[in-house]
């Protein structure tokens, strides 16, 4: 582990022999950087904290990306036979948004908020593997660049999110923009992966004592539930975008009917991937509502158990429902009846989620702060979504409502209405930990409202628009299908246009806010536990020194932070407080840890990352490049391998010779 | 005091939203409404899919009015903590075995209606349906009943619009030429992939004349949204009259309509490469093969023997009538319809004003990569109809030509 902590007499052995580690000066090419506190350290930094940071703001602009795509279409489709896009243009328009918001946005978006507070909500100082989660950052940072750079270079992707062959052939896609697609995914995939493993080990391994699995906070439950749904399914994609690749760029057949492919192959491959993708992107703003309401509620989370083992449950039954993607694909009524059943029983562990954080609710003691009415927004929702969702689990019922808005309409309100509701949630919740002030509150409010009303207006008219049978991926719509009574296609198509417009302002909002509670001398700093809050992030400094905490606490109950707070009596069940935040702390710091050890900075990550766009670039451009894309990939790697994960000079005691050790408490720094 | 009242105000629009969603079946006149089935197999989803929503509804209502309850009840009016619960396993299985009961409930008729929907035994007509770039072909095979009981003899080929014959189980052999389409009648069925190399079954059968809009629904490329189709459901004894107006022999125009013989030698110049007119000849007597092949990538192209029999040209997505004409035909009574459909295109009722743009320059009015840049993967091939660079004299001529293809 990257993490050592030793006392300064004892010596640190790696594979049973004492080693004198000479950091990377054996390569004799970069001196490894030392601490700074300029923008450079953002490059070679390996702190969690940071990271988290680095990819809030990366994935947000891509946020604002895909916002603007998504506003193009509407404005596109507020009247019949539009003008303002183009064919072309419109369908690498809806191919970009949805790609963008969910490989760019709500994916790196989660995975920024587990950097950051899944170490904190452990007690942990860092990640198991800090270089390798830089790595991660960096790989989809450059990944959704060059995924984007494609809208310079001859136009993006064209062939929808789902791309399906054989449309997705240069006979059929003849632009570049598909070859940009499938490497960018395939780069910004590697950051998946590497982050899956990353936080599984961390979470496996590095709770801090006495953290059993059920005392873990229910939102790094979640990211742990996520992140093995990420290390089976981004494989998957990667092998499905392989062959797209090879078909593609070498003439492989994968999918050319006339040698005998079947296309349906490609569409099993992207759901098999792509539906636990759906809970890839839901369950870590699950976990943040589920934080959020017992901290409002004042109360500890109704039903722990069963919400943690129905997010695992989902994760499970989540591999058996791919097909309900294809049920109009010609499967055969045995297969359609086993994904219809399997997507009918996925629903019930949702449906627990639902009752349970109502019942979080029930009885409590409710504050109404910007976190709460997000999370509450995420409850009523989702549920929406969910419900649609029931119907169109109904497979004759789904050959009717597929591929129409009526879906569109249902996994907005589970994606924009569930996911980002809840990133939104963690935003106003977090933001003091993570940058000492709190948002404000007002302006949160109107931040809110605008993005209530708005996303209900923009997508409650799809469902209306679904079912009177207006088709998805569609560049125009006619006067002469679109009816004439209420229901009609026109007005509904006008009011979700509309609606578009108001979340719009509500998330320009969101950015408001942000400057203003950071310009604006009138913000003061936050109290250090601004909600009264449960989880272990809120039991250190905010923001956090790098080391995270200046203790590692011992567990002893789910809440630990709440528990060090409030007593409860044994017989009237009433709860007093004994201590404020600061005593807290205070007393857990009045004894710290000695020769506290982080792993340090490094260019390599950064390198690495660099060198897998320019492999992309080669592939479709020049061999040549390709092949100096690839030296520097080899070149990276052994020069990380080559450097320790701790640097010398940072707080790191020799080994002393004849000791045999075996006192550390961690012996390998493989990071 | 404030916020629940902002609350109560969210909750009661967006109860509002899916009351709204629920009653959607109701609208009028809306050619795609998914909840107004016009055949027996959309009326079996129909009568699956109420309930369903139905109880969706009434779970909606119960989860808002709980939050709406919690809202109201446990704002914080400076009351003392609450206790720190845990849970309550015996109320946290009721509430997980109850949804299981209403899962039940939907699932056992959801697998009935499944099979229903996948029966093939009782086919009463078969027609074969091939999506291309950007329309449909309907191929009415003369085998079997076809021939036996609807006199189709010699194999009809036709597109825009599919014409069936009304209470009659009609079953579509759906598959592709190129890309992946989907075949979507609302008012008759669900929709089912056009998948090339394979042939999926889809049960159709109308049950009142009249015609029946329908979308390609599978995402197909650049012209996605102009691949639309039309389902024409004819009594038995218009469809037998529609049958034996198909198998008509062709007939040049007449030499008193000099511009019509003009066309037929333009259309055999410009057209006939891809176009196909049964039993137009050539110039030395031997029969006109169209051969789409050689120039268009899906293979194929609509064929024009009969084009003014049917309302639409362009993948259904122009009509050939003029507005007026058209709601004649769309709106009129079940007993009128037949008749009305089938008298076709007269010259008073054509749509000059589109078929004119469209072959003056196709690639303008429905977007088909008209690029030749963009034409190298394809060998030159085109996607669809290239722009053919007629003169206005040249287009009158195939206009009037047309206009005798009935």
């Amino acid at each position: 582990m990257a993490i050592i902590e030793r006392p300064s007499s004892e010596v640190a052995v790696v594979g049973g022999a004492s080693v004198g580690v000479k950091p990377s000066e054996a390569l004799g090419v970069f001196k490894r950087p030392a601490a700074s506190t300029s923008w450079r350290d953002w490059l070679v930094t390996v702190d969690h904290k940071k990271l988290g940071i680095m990819y809030g703001v990366a994935a947000f602009f891509f946020f604002i990306v895909g916002g603007v795509e998504a506003l193009l279409i509407r404005l596109q489709l507020i009247a019949p036979n539009g003008k303002v896009l183009n064919a072309d243009q419109y369908n690498q328009m809806f191919t970009m948004h949805a790609t963008t918001m969910v490989f760019l946005f709500v994916m790196p978006m989660a995975a920024a908020f587990a950097n950051y507070f899944v170490p904190l909500q452990i007690g942990a100082r860092d990640v198991a593997f800090p270089r390798i989660n830089a790595f991660g950052f960096w790989c989809f940072l450059f990944g959704g660049i060059f995924l984007n750079s494609a809208w310079f270079l001859g136009g993006a992707a064209d062939g929808g999110w789902f791309m399906y062959a054989p449309n997705s052939s240069t006979l059929f896609s003849p632009s570049h923009g598909i070859d940009f697609w499938t490497m960018g995914l395939q780069i910004t995939g590697i950051a998946s992966l590497t982050g899956a493993i990353n936080l599984i080990v961390t979470i496996l391994n590095m709770r801090a004592p006495g953290m059993k699995l059920m005392r873990m906070p229910i939102f790094t439950w979640m990211v742990l539930v996520v992140q093995f749904l990420l290390l089976f399914a981004i494989p998957v994609i990667t092998v499905a975008l392989f062959l797209l690749t090879f078909q593609r760029s070498f003439d492989a057949t994968f999918f050319d009917v006339a040698s005998g492919a079947d296309p349906l192959l490609w569409q099993h491959l992207f759901w098999i991937f792509g539906h636990p993708e759906v809970y890839i992107l839901i369950l870590p703003s699950f976990g943040i509502v589920s934080e959020i309401l017992p901290v409002f509620s004042k109360k500890p989370l109704f039903g722990y158990p069963i919400v943690a083992m129905s997010g695992a449950a989902i994760g499970f039954v989540g591999w058996g429902v791919w097909a309900h993607h294809m049920f109009a694909s010609g499967l055969g009524p045995v297969s359609v009846t086993v994904f219809s059943m399997a997507t009918m029983a996925i629903a019930v562990p949702t449906g627990v989620k639902i009752v349970n954080w109502v019942m979080t609710m029930w009885g409590g003691k409710l504050s109404f702060t910007v976190p709460m009415l997000f999370s509450i927004a995420l409850v009523v929702q989702f549920t929406i979504g969910g419900l649609s969702g029931v119907t169109h689990a109904v497979a004759p019922s789904d050959t009717q409502q597929t591929d129409t808005y009526y879906i569109v309409a249902h996994f907005h309100y589970v994606l924009f209405g569930g996911a980002i509701f809840g990133l939104f949630a963690g935003f106003y919740y977090w933001w003091p930990k993570m940058f000492r002030k709190q948002l404000s509150e007002g302006i949160g409010r109107w931040n809110f409202w605008l993005m209530v009303v708005g996303m209900n207006l923009t997508f409650g008219p799809m469902h209306i628009l679904g079912l009177q049978g207006q088709p998805r991926r569609m560049q125009v719509w006619t006067e002469a299908r679109a009816g004439e009574g209420f229901f009609n296609l026109g007005f509904w198509n006008r009011v979700s246009s509309i609606g578009s417009l108001l979340l719009a302002v509500g998330v320009l909002l969101f950015i408001i806010n942000v400057v203003y509670t950071h310009k604006s001398k009138k913000v003061a700093i936050a109290p250090l536990d601004p909600w009264d809050a449960r989880t272990l992030e809120w039991m250190t400094d905010s923001p956090p020194k790098e080391h995270n905490f200046d203790t590692i606490p011992t567990i002893n109950n789910l809440d630990e932070f709440f528990h060090r707070k409030y007593a409860q009596d044994a017989n009237t069940h009433e709860l007093t407080q004994v201590a404020t935040a600061e005593e807290v702390l205070a007393e857990m710091n009045a004894h710290p840890d000695e020769h506290i050890h982080m792993p340090s900075r490094s260019y390599w990550p950064i390198l690495l990352a660099l060198a897998l766009p320019i492999i992309g670039y080669g592939l479709i451009y020049n061999r040549v490049i390709l092949a100096v894309g690839a030296a520097m990939v080899v070149l990276t790697m052994f020069g990380w391998s080559m450097e320790p994960s701790t640097s010398p000079d940072d707080d790191f005691d020799p080994p002393a010779p004849g000791d045999g050790g075996g006192h550390t408490k961690e012996l390998a720094p493989l990071g | 005091m404030k916020s629940s009242r902002r609350w109560s105000t969210a909750i009661k629009s967006t109860l509002a939203v899916s009351a709204l969603t629920f009653l959607a079946g109701c609208a009028k006149d809306a050619p795609q409404d998914t909840w107004q089935p016009a055949g027996p197999n959309a009326e079996k989803i129909d009568n699956l899919q109420r309930p369903v929503f139905y109880v969706a509804g009434i779970v909606g209502v119960i989860v808002f009015a709980a939050v709406a309850w919690v809202i109201f009840r446990y704002r914080d009016r400076g009351q003392a903590l609450p206790e720190q619960t845990h849970g309550k396993p015996a109320l946290e299985i009721t509430l997980t075995v109850i949804p299981v009961l209403i899962l039940i409930g939907v699932g056992v008729p959801t697998v009935g209606t499944i099979f229903d929907l996948a029966k093939t035994s009782d086919t009463e007509m078969t027609i074969n349906v091939t999506g291309q770039q950007w329309w449909w072909e309907y191929d009415y095979p003369a085998v079997g009943d076809n021939a036996d009981v609807y006199g189709i003899s010699e194999p009809i080929v036709t597109s825009g619009q599919l014409v069936i014959p009304e209470d009659t189980k009609v079953l579509l052999r759906v598959t592709s030429r190129d890309v992946i389409h989907s075949y979507w009648i609302p008012k008759l069925n669900g929709k089912k992939d056009g998948v090339p190399g394979r042939v999926h079954l889809l049960r159709l059968e109308g049950s009142e004349p009249g015609i029946y809009a329908g979308q390609c629904t599978e995402f197909c490329g650049l012209s996605h949204a102009y691949m639309r189709m039309e389902t024409v459901v004819l009594s038995k004894t218009d469809y037998a009259a529609w049958v034996a107006n198909q198998l008509e022999p062709y007939a040049s125009p007449s030499a008193d309509n000099a511009l019509a013989v003009e066309g037929e030698k333009l259309f055999l110049q410009q057209c006939a490469r891809c176009h196909q007119v049964n039993g137009l000849l050539n110039p030395d007597g031997t029969p006109n093969i169209a051969a789409p092949d050689q120039y268009v990538v899906s293979g194929a192209a609509p064929n024009l023997t009969n084009l003014m029999t049917r309302n639409t040209f362009a993948g259904a997505s122009w009509d050939l009538l003029t507005p007026e004409c058209r709601d004649d035909v769309w709106n009129a009574s079940s007993a009128e319809f037949g008749a009305k459909y089938l008298a076709g295109v007269s010259e008073d009722c054509l749509n000059q004003k589109d078929l004119r743009e469209w072959l003056r320059n196709a690639p303008e009015k429905k977007p088909m990569y008209a690029d030749p840049t963009k034409l190298t993967e394809t060998g030159g091939k085109y996607r669809g109809m290239p722009a053919l660079g007629l003169t206005e004299d040249q287009i009158n001529a195939i206009v009037a030509y047309l206009l005798e293809r009935k």
